[in-house]
């Protein structure tokens, strides 16, 4: 009897896998599926050589310049002269410190403007006329209609209900006597995801959810790895999933507007930094670094929610772009928090706010030499620290060669390994890992979690799927209502993928163990909270998700 | 708007960093999977959830077991400390061992399912081995506290039935190893047997012989002269005694430095060495998967006087034990050896198809006249110098050697040998290290060896 019930669980954990592909292939080519085509948006039509110029873009940089989006050769038209933009009101125009102005209907503009269809627009000589796009004959548009329909997102998101459910039966069997506590899991997992769809599809309007369900599916699998290793830690991690979804529905809220989110910069800058040194003033060091806040019985770790922070106050619209080019605030800011984090000891999460740093200022600046300059000064500043904190190096000491430190500083990362490869392809089952006992190993060694127990093909598919949705993120970034989503979007993407790179990398010896979060499905409330920021920015950069609701 | 789509490739860049790590990370899983996974440090090995098969020996006794989700060996301390390298003690420290070189086999595990294959499809096997337990005791009770090797073959089979290595130690009582200049547990995790090269001495005579027996014209006939010392180009060759004028069944019988030195340099450095590979020597051989270490003869840069050297097995020749229990088995059996082996079967009582050791087939070393008179050779050695009362009723054919290994240090004894009665085929060599003369050293525990031998077998 108990072989006949060992034979079926085992036969629903191989299915897990492959499940798992269907889930991301498909989620995955339906986000990729529903782009809009390349046509414009609107039209200008040079009133003297009636050359009808399309306006591609939900923000276009104006001037004389090669790099601008829309290249105009007068004889006073600045190198940057105008910004030309969308809003929900309409569409604007705005002066970029250009010499001569722009005039709309004849009258010099101030600052920024509303224009209207069959407004002239005189840019340093050049008048334009503003037209609808259909002047353009649309072949785009004609072939958005006759595509293929996608997976319906309800399809979708009942498959990762099923999938959740498998994984918890699974889980329910572990000790060969039924266990029915996995399944609380399983209702409380399903009711977040299923009243979040039918709070958004029928309050907020909206319409695409592959990318939360793909959130759903990754925090799920770690729910589950968790629920198999500690129950009691799980309730919270759930909380945290909720909050977390909280989070990101608020923030795509918080940034409907970009234009007002810049002015309010500064602010979050401010409560950013002030996070960081009541952090440094009240925190409790936990294994070896000072990063968290003890709120009665919960743990906050204020710089999983700088990371949003930082990625708000990074970003910028065109126009802004356009009118101050120095970074000079970025990076006053970025160093008094990479500073904080330093001395918090907490140097990977300080490794993945420098990149994010980098990809922000190149982003926006562009220049590669500074960015070369910004990283031969960290290598420098990096140098330095190695000298004065000499046990940092005792990380980069075992680092490759954790094999001949089985017991001592290279532990983890050997456990790791065995365990992982203890998993093969196919995993040992959920719960009947052994990497489960070792610290740590539901965050920083979750991926060594995720090959024991769930196998490798399934720990590849999660971590591949990670990936996706970031590069998704830079795809979407593309077509985005405004660079403010575009560079937030980008940088959440690198954000992810780095933060990804280093716990994966770290916990498998292949780069030095450093203690970062595994997005999505790590041990933290906290990262898991921030994790749906990240999520929330990579959203807003689809042009679909303020789209005109009819 | 353009900018930002050009400057969003940043992102590629840490994809590509992504991609480019995790691919390494999965190629070298799937080349190290079962190194990380057959590591001690893996719980799964000693947990309950995981039954190891057993390790038995050809008369069934169970050298290693799995009992409720622990290793258990053997319940005598003798067997568990003869058998220590065959067996292994579960770590890696012992890399030649079955658990380490059939874990595969043994814990089930496989890439594919790792160790999560259902109980009821069980897929651990058990290894029967070659070995005896109770002569491998034997063998370890006469080597005493002498570090070496003792190995006993079934020269028609292949079949390996004693092969222990000291110094050894009981897997029940690990002593604390961990200070490795200890001389009591020098080499400790080294299978002596299979990856050692020791020095030949005279034993290495029986290949000069055979090039003497295939290369010098009338060697019959031929007289040697010893003076217990010779001159070559101003280097000295020294014997152990002054033997006069002497023949080469004589020769081989007493020893003779002086006889074998010359042989060599009478057949040439390119005969010694065709004759030396021919035999085996500068090649690989592989005992049931396991590289053994090679047997050297290198001649390239000798002297006359080093030529000399080499024929007596000094110069700078070594030779790997299981080796030298090839080329015996090859002179025993009419210059065709058997690949030894000590793997019988794998998973004969399990529901899977079994692995039985098939390969029985011979290689010619020798020619066939060639191997009678070596035999035969060290047939008289025996009769004349020893006299069969060391092995009575055996008809043993032997060859004892005593290789100097430095100034400080005592020379390695040896003695190797088969009986020339095919109803008893077996070959045996003993070494004994830094610790005398062969006969003194290595004799006594062969012949204690082969009396058991012959008691069990014959
Ligand atoms: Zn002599």
């Amino acid at each position: 009897m108990s072989s006949i019930i060992e034979l079926i669980i085992y036969s629903i954990h191989i299915v897990l896998p492959f499940m798992a592909f269907l889930i991301v292939y498909y989620n995955i080519t339906s986000m990729w599926k529903n782009f809009r085509g390349n046509g414009p948006l609107v039209v200008l039509v040079n009133k003297i050589t009636k050359e009808k110029i399309a306006v591609n873009y939900w923000e276009n940089s104006i001037g004389r310049s090669k790099s601008c989006d829309i290249v105009l050769d007068g004889p006073t038209v600045s190198r940057d002269h105008a910004v030309m933009f969308r809003r929900d009101k309409g569409w604007f125009i705005s002066d970029t410190n250009s010499k001569t102005g722009v005039l709309v209907n004849n009258k010099k503009i101030n600052g920024c403007e509303q224009i209207y269809i069959d407004d002239i627009i005189n840019i340093g000589g050049v008048p334009l006329l503003f037209k609808r796009a259909d002047v353009i004959k649309n072949d785009d548009y004609v072939r958005l209609n006759k595509r293929k329909k996608s997976m319906p997102t309800v399809t979708l998101m009942m498959a990762v209900t099923i999938f959740q459910l498998l994984a918890s039966l699974e889980l329910c069997f572990v000790e060969g006597v039924f266990n029915y506590k996995p399944l609380i899991v399983f209702g409380l997992l399903s009711l977040i995801f299923w009243s979040y769809f039918i709070i958004s599809k029928y309050i907020f309007k909206i319409v695409n959810f592959e990318l939360e369900t793909l959130g759903v599916f990754l925090s799920g699998i770690g729910i589950i790895t968790l629920c198999g290793a500690d129950i009691d830690s799980t309730y919270n991690q759930i909380i945290a999933l909720a909050l977390g979804m909280a989070l990101f529905s608020f923030i795509i809220f918080f940034i409907k507007n970009p234009d007002r989110v810049v002015k309010f910069r500064i602010f979050i800058a401010v409560g950013a930094i002030g996070m960081l040194v009541l952090n440094l003033v009240l925190g409790t060091v936990k294994n070896g670094s000072q990063n968290w806040i003890m709120l009665g019985n919960i743990s906050i770790q204020p710089s999983e929610f700088v990371k949003v922070a930082f990625i708000l106050v990074g970003t910028s619209t065109l126009e802004r772009l356009q009118t101050t080019k120095n970074l000079t605030e970025f990076i006053i800011f970025s160093v008094c928090c990479m500073g904080a984090l330093f001395l918090m000891g907490d140097f990977g999460t300080a490794c993945i706010f420098f990149v994010t740093f980098i990809i922000i200022s190149f982003m926006r600046s562009g220049s590669i030499r500074t960015v070369i300059l910004i990283c031969s000064g960290a290598f420098i500043g990096g140098m330095m620290i190695l000298k004065f904190k000499p046990y940092i190096m005792n990380r980069f000491s075992v680092w490759r060669h954790s094999w001949e430190h089985v017991n001592d500083m290279g532990y983890q990362q050997t456990r790791v390994m065995t365990y992982s490869a203890s998993g093969g392809l196919l995993g040992i089952g959920l719960g009947k890992g052994s990497l489960k006992h070792i610290f740590a190993s539901t965050s920083d060694l979750v991926f060594g979690m995720l090959c024991e127990e769930w196998g490798l093909i399934l720990a590849i598919i999660s971590v591949l799927c990670i990936s996706l949705i970031a590069l998704y993120g830079r795809h979407s970034s593309l077509k985005s209502r405004s660079t403010f989503y575009s560079i937030a979007s980008c940088s959440a993407a690198g954000m992810l993928l780095f933060q990804m790179s280093l716990n994966v990398f770290g916990c498998t010896d292949i780069l030095p163990l450093t203690g970062v979060t595994l997005p999505f499905i790590s041990l933290g409330g906290s990262s898991m909270i921030s994790v749906w920021g990240m999520l929330a920015f990579i959203k807003a950069s689809d042009e679909r998700t303020y789209a005109m609701r009819r | 708007m353009k900018n930002t789509r050009i400057r969003s490739i940043v992102v590629y860049l840490i994809a590509t960093f992504f991609f480019v790590g995790i691919t390494y990370f999965v190629y070298s899983f799937i080349n190290n999977s079962q190194t990380w996974a057959l590591q001690p440090i893996n719980r799964h090995l000693s947990g309950d959830k995981i039954s190891g098969g057993k390790i038995l020996d050809r008369n069934s006794v169970i050298l290693a077991q799995t009992i409720n989700g622990k290793r258990v060996y053997n319940d005598d301390e003798n067997v568990r400390k003869a058998l220590l390298h065959t067996v292994g003690d579960g770590s890696v420290l012992i890399p030649t061992s079955i658990q380490s070189r059939f874990s595969t086999e043994l814990f089930g595990y496989n890439f594919v399912t790792g160790f999560g294959a259902p109980k009821v499809a069980n897929l651990s096997k058990d290894i029967k081995l070659t070995l005896d337990s109770s002569l491998c005791a034997t063998a370890l009770k006469s080597m005493g506290d002498k570090k070496g090797t003792v190995i006993v073959c079934n020269y028609l089979t292949g079949e390996v039935i004693c092969m222990i290595s000291t110094p050894t130690y009981d897997v029940n009582n690990r002593p604390n190893l961990s200070n490795e200049s200890d001389d009591k547990y020098e080499g400790v995790y080294i299978n002596r047997a299979l990856s050692s090269s020791f020095t030949p001495g005279s034993v290495f005579k029986i290949i000069t012989c055979a090039a003497a027996l295939d290369y010098v014209d009338d060697i019959d006939k031929k007289q040697f002269l010893c003076k217990g010392e010779e001159v070559l180009d101003g280097e000295h060759i020294t014997c152990l005694e002054h033997h006069g004028k002497l023949g080469l069944e004589k020769a081989m019988a007493k020893s003779c430095n002086i006889a074998f030195a010359d042989i060599a340099i009478d057949v040439g450095k390119e005969k010694m060495l065709k004759k030396a590979e021919e035999m085996g020597f500068n090649k690989q051989y592989t005992i049931d998967g396991i590289n053994i270490a090679k047997s050297q003869y290198n001649v390239d840069y000798a002297s006359n006087a080093d030529l000399g050297w080499s024929g007596i097995g000094q110069y700078n020749n070594t030779v790997n034990p299981m080796h030298m229990m090839m080329i015996l088995e090859a002179i025993a059996n009419d210059g065709e050896y058997v690949k030894p082996y000590i793997v019988k079967s794998i998973g004969e009582d399990s529901l899977f198809p079994s692995e039985k050791h098939t390969e029985l087939k011979t290689k010619r070393m020798l020619s066939s006249q060639t191997a009678k008179k070596i035999s035969d050779i060290m047939r008289y050695t025996i009769k004349s110098r020893y006299g069969d009362s060391m092995f009575p009723n055996m008809q043993m054919c032997a060859k004892t050697g005593t290789a100097e290994v430095g100034e400080e240090k005592l020379p390695h004894g040896w003695m190797v040998g088969f009986s020339q009665d095919k109803n008893f085929p077996f070959a045996f060599v003993v070494i004994t290290e830094n610790s005398g003369y062969g006969i003194k050293t290595a004799g006594p525990i062969a012949a204690d060896v082969m009396k058991k031998v012959y008691k069990d077998y014959k």
